[in-house]
């Protein structure tokens, strides 16, 4: 399943501009710069408006970069098109097919992929008659039938934008499970994002906090939080050399959120912070230094090693 | 559909668009119903009609005018069919599919935009071109049937397209039209209103210059002469002074010859001229305008598939510095 560099998707340099306003306005995304091994669960997380969407659609071959060049699989998003599955954050399908219709229409448009137990399973599992109109569906059924749609085409990449946002619990949990299952069967890489971070943990194993465009931190969840501390301790105690994401003095308690650089000053208490720590610290401080691209492939580099 | 074995691409775009197919398939079938009607039933009416008029002083025609008049109507909604299909390719084929998404999944499938576009072009035009030669094949038929009680010749407006290949033609550049407006606009309503006024704009320019589509016969004489029968009179006039003076309302001389002779003497009337088209132009101009609308049609198409790579291609070859 994997191909010859090991990356499922790397990013190098790219940005993307909507419109054709020069300035400041109309960037999507810039200066994007990330690898992302095969075979990984990636998250990617960030607030609205921050570029999610874009990179997922760059990446599925649907946009263009106007800088930079984005490599799928190996190769270019466009022929990497039969072995991408992908799906949008509006699940577009065919209003006035029906469910077994639109089934078939998978079958027909990815010859020799097609995995038909597969989709008419997920589709069962959500109770949804085959004769059904797609129109007379709602919000989280669509949501299953897209993503029966992606799955069955048996992708080596799978892009899911925002794919858990109109399922009830018990839904997602079970879509989710379906999804790591497919992961860990068929060595899928699997790209979702989401702007709820708690959907994420536990399932994913790489993260990519996308924020004002850029790529804010990219790497192994694991090893991103391992690289990070949150200390408390008196307000004077001066945290240099280390970066500082986050710090928050409350009377004379000062707490932060830091990546040490070195061993860490006596007297301060330390913790491990959870994932949603990690990326709020992140996504409230804009400012704060991410780790560069650079940095980020070079991660990526060790893990695959 | 499935016994016929077709391939998966274009059984899916035949899936997609199955209620145009529908309708269409019910436009040309009732169509040729009402030609099949008009030639038994009430041209059988308007030919006694006229026998009887034959052999008395007066008359009713009131059968005869309903024929004529209703093989026109045929032949103006076989004319612009055309209309019907450059709205439903501007709206239903493409510019629905771009505005709600849907053709980003045709995309995102194993499907190359380029063979996505291609067979959404295709199998309608297959189509297309079946219907329209089916009802060109049976108004040419229904129009030869009874040229007694015909409303109108070979030069009337829709008439000159209905009897041959010119509407297939317009009806493919509708297509391509259609494709090509809901490619640039990627919204449903405009690109039906824009693909709509364009088609009709290639009608409307041709039917003002089809006279033009192949040189014309003068036919000049020394005494004003009727018509040619079934021509398409074009101008007509005198000869002034070795030059031709058009007289759109009629001669200038009128009256026993002995006076036309007196008044052509004194204007320096030395012939008369005729322009016209004789029946025997009709397939130089038809085919003439059909080579035309495809010449369109074939550019349309071109460009369609040249702006497609802008609505969506990834990896631009681009070198990184």
């Amino acid at each position: 399943m994997t191909d010859t560099t090991g990356f499922a998707l790397e990013a190098a340099a790219v940005g993307k501009r909507f419109g054709r306003r020069r300035g400041s306005g109309g960037w999507a995304l810039r200066d994007c710069g990330f690898r992302l091994p095969a075979g990984r669960v990636c998250a990617v997380v960030g607030p609205n408006g921050a570029g999610k969407s874009t990179l997922l659609a760059l990446a599925a071959g649907l946009l263009v970069p106007t800088e930079g060049r984005v490599t799928v699989l190996g190769t270019d998003p466009a022929s990497a098109r039969a072995r991408v599955g992908f799906v949008a954050q509006d699940k577009p399908l065919y209003p006035h097919l029906t469910v077994a219709e639109t089934l078939r229409m998978g079958a027909d448009l990815n010859p020799r992929r097609w995995d038909a137990p597969t989709a008419e399973r997920i589709v069962a599992d959500g109770d949804l008659g085959p004769k059904t109109r797609i129109r007379a569906l709602s919000g989280g059924q669509r949501t299953r039938v897209a993503l029966a749609l992606a799955l069955a085409k048996r992708p080596e990449l799978l892009l899911l934008d925002e794919p858990m946002a109109d399922l009830d619990p018990l839904a997602r949990h079970e879509l989710m499970g379906v999804l790591m299952a497919q992961a860990a069967q068929y060595g899928t890489t699997i790209v979702m994002s989401s702007h709820v971070v708690a959907e994420l943990e536990g399932s994913c194993d790489h993260l990519l906090l996308i924020g004002g465009g850029r790529v804010r931190l990219a790497g192994e969840i694991d090893e991103l939080l391992e690289a990070h501390v949150r200390v408390s301790g008196l307000a004077q105690t001066s945290l240099a050399p280390h970066t500082v994401v986050e710090s928050r003095t409350t009377g004379r308690q000062l707490s932060a959120l830091i990546r040490p650089a070195g061993p860490l000053p006596e007297g301060l208490r330390t913790s491990a912070p959870s994932l949603e720590e990690l990326v709020l610290s992140y996504l409230r401080n804009p400012q704060a230094p991410g780790t560069t691209p650079a940095e980020a492939a070079s991660e990526s580099e060790k893990a695959t090693l | 559909m499935s016994a016929l074995r077709v391939p998966g691409l274009p059984r899916t775009v035949l899936r997609l668009h199955r209620p145009a197919l529908i309708v269409w398939g019910a436009f040309v079938a009732a169509l040729i119903g009402w030609l099949v009607w008009l030639n038994t039933v009430t041209s059988s009416a308007g030919e006694r009609e006229r026998a009887y008029c034959d052999h008395h002083e007066t008359c009713n025609i009131l059968d005869q005018l309903n024929y004529g008049q209703r093989t026109v109507w045929v032949a103006t909604l076989v004319c612009y069919s055309s209309l019907a299909v450059a709205a439903w390719a501007g709206a239903s084929l493409i510019g629905r599919e771009l505005e709600s998404g849907t053709a980003q999944l045709a995309w995102t499938q194993g499907v190359s935009p380029a063979r996505w576009l291609a067979a959404k072009l295709a199998v309608p035009a297959l189509l297309t071109t079946l219907g329209c030669t089916a009802l060109v094949l049976a108004y040419r038929r229904a129009w030869s049937a009874h040229p007694g009680l015909r409303d109108g010749d070979w030069t009337s407006v829709t008439t000159f397209v209905a009897r041959g290949p010119a509407t297939v033609a317009y009806a493919l550049c509708a297509l391509a039209l259609g494709a090509l407006t809901a490619l640039l606009l990627r919204r449903t309503l405009p690109a039906l209103g824009v693909s709509l006024a364009a088609t009709w704009a290639l009608h409307f320019a041709l039917e003002r210059f089809r006279e033009h589509l192949w040189p014309s016969v003068t036919r000049v004489t020394a005494t004003e002469d009727v018509w040619p029968r079934h021509v398409w009179q074009l101008e007509s006039g005198t000869i002034e002074h070795g030059h031709r003076v058009a007289h759109a309302g009629g001669s200038p001389c009128e009256g026993n010859p002995a006076q036309v002779k007196q008044c052509a003497d004194k204007l320096d009337i030395t012939g008369y001229y005729q322009v016209y088209h004789p029946r025997s132009h009709y397939w130089p101009l038809h085919l003439v305008e059909s080579g035309i609308v495809l010449a369109v049609a074939a550019l349309a198409t071109v460009l369609a598939f040249r702006l497609l790579p802008r609505r969506t291609r990834a990896a631009r070859k681009e070198s990184l510095a």
